[in-house]
């Protein structure tokens, strides 16, 4: 059994129209995906945006509303979140994107991590403040910071007090939002070896959602590649880099650029003869509304979107 | 795990924590802002005037009609003269104004709670909630407001100031509700909203704890706007003689023995005092929230 | 054309609800008024047995729903009541004084229009000149200032002091109907009313003008027709105004809910036969058939002006219909 399994996902927005304000049509935002997450692993979810996996990330957690799927957590369904025991649901947070709109500019540093404390454990206030010190100390910030106000900390600082907050309750999973793209490059190296640090600490399991297929190869175990909605390809870091079976991952891949500047020529041309094969054979790869096709099995890891033979 | 905390040990910050935006702003704006800060020292010294020299003094005497001296010209003994009833005019100016204070800031108080609490739960729910309570605030916002309040003031049984200002708020806490919503609507989209939800902090504690500190400045900004403008709409009130009780002088109250060509025409120290008293305080409360959106409003600010 | 249709039905469907509601809140602030269509009406010294036979008849021991949609048909019907107090239909007697208020309305909405508009962009187009200064100084004391103050300043000024107007009453008593005489007697009594409504009401929309045209001027279309070397005043009368004064147009509506107010207070101070001063006469000498009446008309008034300048306003700018 699967640490995390989604079944099936779809997030279907409803657009309104009419005099009523009756639904005429939805944008499917996530249209039928499923994976699993491994206890102690990373999932990398990757894409270019819209394609559907902060939904899906979103999604996992409650905050948009699933149109059809299962999310199963340990054996137990956490697909509703108003049917969800609160304390089972404290086990799965979230680190979000934007180290500025997520931490409430108005709250002390203290408030804001101490908030799922106060949800969910009874402690003192004196109790509370020590630990909030201790994680802030874990995310290596001093603990005199909690006295401060968000606006008094630079970019990185604001994500490892996100990230204070996101594991002040001891959570086995979380998702992971585009954790470093919203800072500077210099600082976002230090962030995700932090983050593997407190992963390997703590036994924590990530979702880690980005565009950034460098950032995902350096922090992921598996990967799902998301397009409009749908699954292209998914496999381990080595299958998806090594082997890229799709032509939309041969594409993204190719688009990673190369530091050596010898290499340059080569690298160009590659770039080319993938685009002349992604143009020629994009019609083998996806359906005729440009959606991608159900999963097949490559080897034992390794899926890929393709037409079902025969 | 030592190595990072070298790293990204916090530069030297010595300042004191502050909220971002806190009042310092908003003072820094009045000091800057001439007529805004004279209008706020008039304010405190008007209120603290009218609240303590009425303690002084005797409401029941005041209002107690006097035979012997009606219509009265100023003089030492009545500053202000004296009405148709003979009764002091300018104790009932003091208390009118402090009556008029009273209630305006009452009713801006009572109409903005609710008001927040309506466009808090419309901005945070959004959709159909939204849709709903947005529909019954149009049908308060088109009401004709000043009959269907006289009308009340008409019917309701024992009536007193409690019921007064009750009537009041209950058609005057549409604008507030309307702005917040607004700024709910665009609130709720943010991740520290979004956050808070991960955390499992319930509706109403978000809406009230996250929420809420994030709109203090235009709350407050409008409150004072709304002041002013209750403030007209009492005395206008009491003017028609649906506001304060007959034993309560208010400004209006003052202001309608106007109604009475003779005092209009003959005894203008009854009627010309509260009339530019009203119009000062209303002006001065607006001067110093014009002074307070400047500061809430980045582009605007003057210093 | 598409969206405004749609967006004129749903204003139109959400309007109804309105007035039902509407008339349900009237209908229970006439329940809740003391005594009924018969203890204004009745010799009092019926015996009580043949009194509560009236009211049986009259339908008054029925249960609320069904006297509402009795109210209601009656209404339909042009049947408001009888007022107690002039012995006469509702419908009769608001119909009287509804003239002076309609006239009263109509020439303040003329007068709001003709001082706005030339204040508005005299002070937009000429922002932070003396001319400015004087027209925004004015319209920051008039917002501040309530009409009825304002109302009794004037009254006791021109009225009492300069005696340039009437102190009272819609006509010279004794006057003619149809006269010439008669009908610039009656303007000459609602003209001070009028102004002291139209100078407070103005106010708002010469700053929205004046806003409106101080932001047109900043925009590209407006720059690229000066450079193009159009002459200032074409610039103004073709691009700038159009822009702005299409919606103050549509505004009209709006100002109905204001003017019903203003007309209450107008009307009582310089004692104005009209709706304003019957719906106060009403209440206080407790003629509630009348004033439940009023309340309705007014409230209806205001919902309809709403709805026809949504609409106008929708015509002329469709950004106010994404919403």
């Amino acid at each position: 059994m699967a640490f995390l399994e989604v079944k099936d996902l779809k997030v279907h927005f409803p657009i309104k129209g009419g005099i009523f304000g009756r639904t005429v049509d939805y944008v499917k935002a996530v249209d039928g995906v499923s994976f699993e997450i491994e206890k102690g692993k990373t999932y990398g979810l990757v894409g270019e945006s819209g394609s559907g996996k902060t939904t899906t990330g979103r999604a996992i957690i409650g905050l948009n509303h699933i149109t059809a799927g299962k999310i199963v957590f340990e054996g137990k369904d956490i697909t509703d979140p108003r049917k969800t025991k609160q304390d089972f649901r404290k086990n799965v947070q979230m680190i979000f994107q934007d180290p500025y709109s997520s931490l409430n500019a108005k709250k002390r540093v203290l408030d804001i991590v101490a908030e799922p404390l106060r949800n969910f454990e009874k402690m003192s206030k004196a109790e509370e403040r020590k630990r909030v010190q201790e994680l802030l100390e874990l995310v290596g910030l001093s603990p005199e910071s909690i006295v401060k106000y968000p606006h008094q900390f630079s970019g990185g600082q604001r994500q490892r007090i996100g990230i204070a907050r996101a594991i002040a309750l001891k959570p086995q999973l979380i998702i992971a939002d585009e954790p470093v793209s919203a800072l500077d490059v210099s600082v976002q190296a230090q962030v995700l070896n932090f983050m593997r640090e407190i992963q390997k600490e703590l036994g924590l399991t990530y979702l880690f959602i980005s565009h950034d297929l460098g950032v995902i190869r350096h922090m992921c175990d598996q990967i799902g590649i998301m397009y409009r909605g749908r699954f292209v390809e998914e496999g381990t870091t080595e299958d998806i880099f090594q082997s890229p079976q799709h032509i939309y991952t041969k594409r993204l891949v190719a688009a990673i650029p190369d530091i050596d500047p010898t290499k340059r020529e080569v690298h160009m041309q590659f770039r080319q003869k993938v685009k002349e094969e992604y143009e020629q054979s994009y019609h083998d790869y996806f359906d005729n509304q440009g959606l991608a096709y159900s999963l097949q099995p490559v080897s034992s890891t390794h899926y890929v979107a393709l037409p079902e033979k025969g | 795990m030592e190595k990072n905390v070298a790293v990204l040990e916090e530069t030297e910050q010595t300042e004191e924590s502050k909220s971002p935006t806190g009042f310092s702003i908003f003072w820094r704006e009045i000091v800057r802002d001439k007529l805004a800060l004279i209008s706020l020292i008039f304010l405190v010294l008007i209120s603290a005037f009218v609240y303590g020299i009425s303690l002084f003094m005797n409401q029941e005497d005041i209002v107690t009609v006097d035979l012997f001296s009606i219509h009265q010209p100023p003089s030492s003994d009545f500053w202000l003269g004296t009405d148709y009833g003979g009764r002091d005019v300018f104790g009932q100016l003091i208390i009118g104004t402090r009556n008029s204070l009273s209630i305006g800031i009452l009713v801006t108080l009572m109409s903005g709670a609710i008001g927040i609490l309506f466009g808090l739960i419309a901005g945070y729910f959004g959709g159909t909630v939204d849709n709903i309570m947005m529909r019954i605030l149009d049908f308060f916002m088109v009401l004709p407001f000043l009959m269907i309040v006289i009308v009340f003031v008409a019917i309701v049984p024992k009536y007193s100031i409690i019921s007064f200002s009750l009537i009041m708020t209950l058609f005057l806490w549409m604008g507030i509700a309307r702005l917040i919503r607004s700024k709910a609507l665009q609130e709720r989209e943010l991740d520290y909203i979004q956050a808070s939800k991960t955390m499992g902090s319930s509706n109403f504690k978000i809406m009230m704890t996250q929420m809420l500190p994030n709109l203090s400045s235009i709350i407050i900004v409008n409150m004072t706007l709304n002041l002013a403008a209750n403030i007209g709409i009492e005395s206008g009130l009491s003017f028609l003689g649906f506001g304060f009780p007959e034993d309560t002088p208010s400004l209006g109250t003052l202001l309608s023995y106007a109604t009475n060509p003779q005092t209009l025409e003959f005894r203008w120290w009854i009627w010309v005092p509260p009339a530019i008293l009203i119009l000062v305080l209303m002006l001065a409360v607006r001067n110093v929230g014009e002074a307070l959106k400047r500061a809430t409003d980045a582009r605007q600010r003057r210093g | 054309m598409n969206g405004m249709w749609k967006f004129t039905v749903r204003r139109i469907l959400i309007m109804i609800p309105q007035v039902v509601l509407l008339s349900i809140l009237v209908f229970i602030m006439a329940k809740m008024m003391p005594g009924d269509a018969l203890s204004g009406l009745m010799d009092p010294n019926l015996d009580p047995a043949t009194l509560e036979e009236l009211r049986e008849k009259l339908g008054l021991n029925d249960p609320w729903y069904t006297q509402y949609i009795h109210w209601i048909g009656d209404l339909f019907h042009g049947d408001m009541g009888e007022s107690f107090r002039y012995k006469m239909p509702v419908s009769e007697l608001i119909g009287q004084r509804m003239v002076n208020t309609f006239w009263l309305s109509l020439v303040t909405l003329i007068l709001i229009y003709l001082i706005s508009v030339p204040l508005g962009i005299i002070s937009g187009r000429y922002n932070d000149s003396l001319l400015d200064q004087a027209i925004t100084g004015y319209t920051y004391i008039g917002f501040a200032t309530p009409l009825f103050i304002f109302a009794l300043v004037l009254l006791w000024i021109f009225g009492f002091q300069f005696g340039w107007f009437p102190t009272g009453g819609s006509v010279t008593p004794g006057s003619t109907p149809g006269t010439l005489d008669y009908i610039s007697s009656k303007l000459y009594h609602l003209l001070l009313p009028a102004i002291s409504m139209a100078l407070i009401g103005t106010v708002g929309t010469v700053q929205y003008l004046r806003n409106e045209i101080i932001d047109t001027k900043q925009k590209d279309f407006i720059l690229t027709a000066r450079a193009k070397g159009a002459s200032e005043s074409r610039v103004y009368n073709r691009h700038v105004l159009r822009n702005s004064l299409l919606p103050i147009a549509a505004f009209f509506g709006y100002e109905i809910t204001g003017l019903i107010s203003g007309t209450v207070f107008v009307e009582s101070i310089y004692t104005y036969p009209g709706m304003g001063q019957l719906f106060l006469e009403s209440i206080t000498t407790r003629d509630y058939s009348v004033a439940t009446a009023l309340t309705l008309l007014f409230g209806i008034a205001a919902i309809l002006g709403t709805l026809i300048s949504d609409i106008i306003l929708s015509l002329v700018d469709p950004r106010i219909r994404i919403k």
